[in-house]
């Protein structure tokens, strides 16, 4: 029947070169998933991964850097640029309490971390600081723990890398020899039903 | 910047890590007294937990935490938790409990202790040991916290990255975050402006109200003349009547006396605030009054001296 309508077609694939993967991230306001950008381009994780490798050696040298926080990825400035562009947009440097840097450190190395870890760590009731770095958006919730009373776990977000300088979480300075060890000994807090898919949750 | 020994967690050197505690301000200082101890003052505000607390009072000491006696910090700690504040109240059961354990470790080192391994009951009743476990959680607190530190200078030093948000830079730039395009305005170029818009205004008209005026008896005597010369007989209220000048009307009631005295006129008032009728003399009149003829040209003295 010709008046029928049909299953709408797949758009047609497009090549996902460098400069439209370039083109693709400056235009986005928000950091995209590597998942939304291979479903936009009609290509497959692979080649999204390859043509980000690509785009992160190209911008080394560059004023705009790749920020890659896990399976998301945004272009941000670069951090010989923050201190200008800092002065455009009015942005102050950071400042935390003491109790606010020893809990993001915490989180930042151990993510994904529940809140009872922090205190583990801290000897100290991190209600209340695990809140106000929620709310500063440095710390976000990647989802719920499997152990009993699944509590919140926590990780770091881009707004961390971002107001700390870090293109990646690679770039955390160094911890305790001693500490490092036993950090990969225990390894992380298992991690499942996560509260939002990765390209929905917000910076 | 990768680890050495733990794979995915970035390792710094023990020489960093002091460089990142050096950062931070001595929150320990000490006083008047005989025993360490009793000379030790905390700033307790520096302290968010009893790990922090524990930790400043080795590094005041300039001790390492991988071989300092705990149970010697014992009497240390609890004069520092004397002095929390009631605001840390809610804190203050961590507090305790890491006093408790200063303690248990004080008292055991007091106590003499089987050490011969291969005695299967000189461990026994003694459990995990519980300075070592203290150590250990001081030792990982103070990664984190010399961790934490680093970020705080890493914030410092590189101030951030920057995402593309038109929204937040327009409204940063509305704010005035932006720089002045210009430098700031002389005062004195206003001062010139001021001065050039004077110079081309045209001069203020002054005020009616201002204006000088010059009312003489001359004036009004030749109006009670005129009006004589029309009428045997003049009132003075009809003369003045619709001015509401009243030095018009002083002076032109001045001017009528002054022809009353050169006797030209004569004027009659027959009760008090009634009319005053002013009428021409007479040639008898003037000539009972010894004046020969009407001074008419004779000037009026307007000076008013007659009337003193």
């Amino acid at each position: 029947m010709s008046d029928e309508i049909g299953p709408e077609a797949a758009p047609a694939p497009i090549e996902l070169t460098e400069t439209a993967l370039e083109a693709l991230l400056f235009v986005a306001e928000k950091p995209l998933s590597r998942r939304e950008i291979a479903a936009l381009a009609g290509t497959d994780r692979a080649t999204v991964d390859a043509r980000l490798g690509d785009l992160e050696v190209s911008l080394a040298e560059r004023g705009i850097r790749l920020l890659i926080d896990g399976d998301r990825v945004e272009l941000a400035t670069s951090a010989e640029g923050g201190a200008l562009v800092a002065r455009y947009v009015g942005a102050d440097v950071v400042r935390l309490s003491p109790a606010s840097l020893e809990t993001l450190a915490i989180v930042a190395y151990r993510q994904p971390v529940t809140k009872s870890a922090v205190e583990r760590i801290r000897g100290v009731d991190s209600d209340y600081t695990i809140r106000t770095l929620l709310h500063r958006r440095f710390v976000v919730e990647l989802g719920r723990s499997e152990t009993p009373g699944r509590p919140f776990l926590y990780g770091t977000g881009f707004e961390f890398l971002e107001r700390f300088g870090m293109t990646s979480l690679e770039a955390l300075p160094p911890l305790d020899v001693d500490v490092a060890a036993r950090l990969a000994e225990e390894g992380g807090e298992p991690v499942t039903d996560l509260l939002f898919a990765p390209d929905e949750t917000t910076p | 910047m990768q680890a050495s020994g733990a794979p995915g967690v970035p390792v710094m050197a023990p020489e960093a890590v002091g460089h990142a505690v050096a950062r931070r301000a001595p929150a320990v200082t000490f006083g008047e007294g005989r025993r360490p101890e009793s000379r030790t003052q905390v700033q307790m505000a520096e302290f968010d937990g009893p790990l922090g607390l524990l930790l400043a009072l080795i590094e005041a000491r300039q001790m390492d935490v991988l071989t300092v006696p705990l149970g010697a910090l014992a009497d240390a700690y609890l004069d520092a938790l004397g002095g929390l504040e009631a605001d840390r109240l809610g804190n203050v059961s961590s507090f305790v409990t890491i006093a408790s354990q200063l303690i248990l470790i004080k008292s055991r080192a007091m106590l003499p202790r089987r050490t011969d391994p291969t005695d299967p009951t000189a461990l026994a009743d003694e459990g995990t040991d519980p300075e070592a476990e203290l150590r250990a959680r001081l030792l990982l607190y103070r990664a984190h916290r010399d961790a934490g530190l680093r970020l705080a200078e890493i914030a410092i030093e590189r101030i951030g990255l920057f995402r593309r948000e038109p929204a937040a830079a327009h409204a940063a730039g509305l704010a005035g975050a932006r720089p002045d395009d210009a430098p700031t305005l002389d005062p004195r170029r206003l001062v010139r402006a001021l001065d050039r818009l004077a110079a081309i205004a045209p001069p203020p008209e002054l005020p009616p109200e201002t204006l000088g005026r010059t009312i003489t008896m001359t004036e009004r005597a030749d109006i009670i003349r005129a009006a004589l010369r029309d009428a045997p007989s003049v009132v003075l209220q009809d003369l003045l009547a619709g001015i509401r000048d009243r030095v018009v009307i002083a002076v032109t009631f001045l001017a009528m006396l002054e022809l009353m005295k050169r006797r030209e006129i004569v004027v009659e008032q027959a009760m008090p605030w009634g009319p005053i009728v002013a009428r021409a003399t007479t040639a008898e009149e003037r000539t009972t009054a010894g004046v020969q003829a009407v001074p008419v040209d004779a000037p009026i003295d307007e000076t008013l001296e007659s009337f003193a």
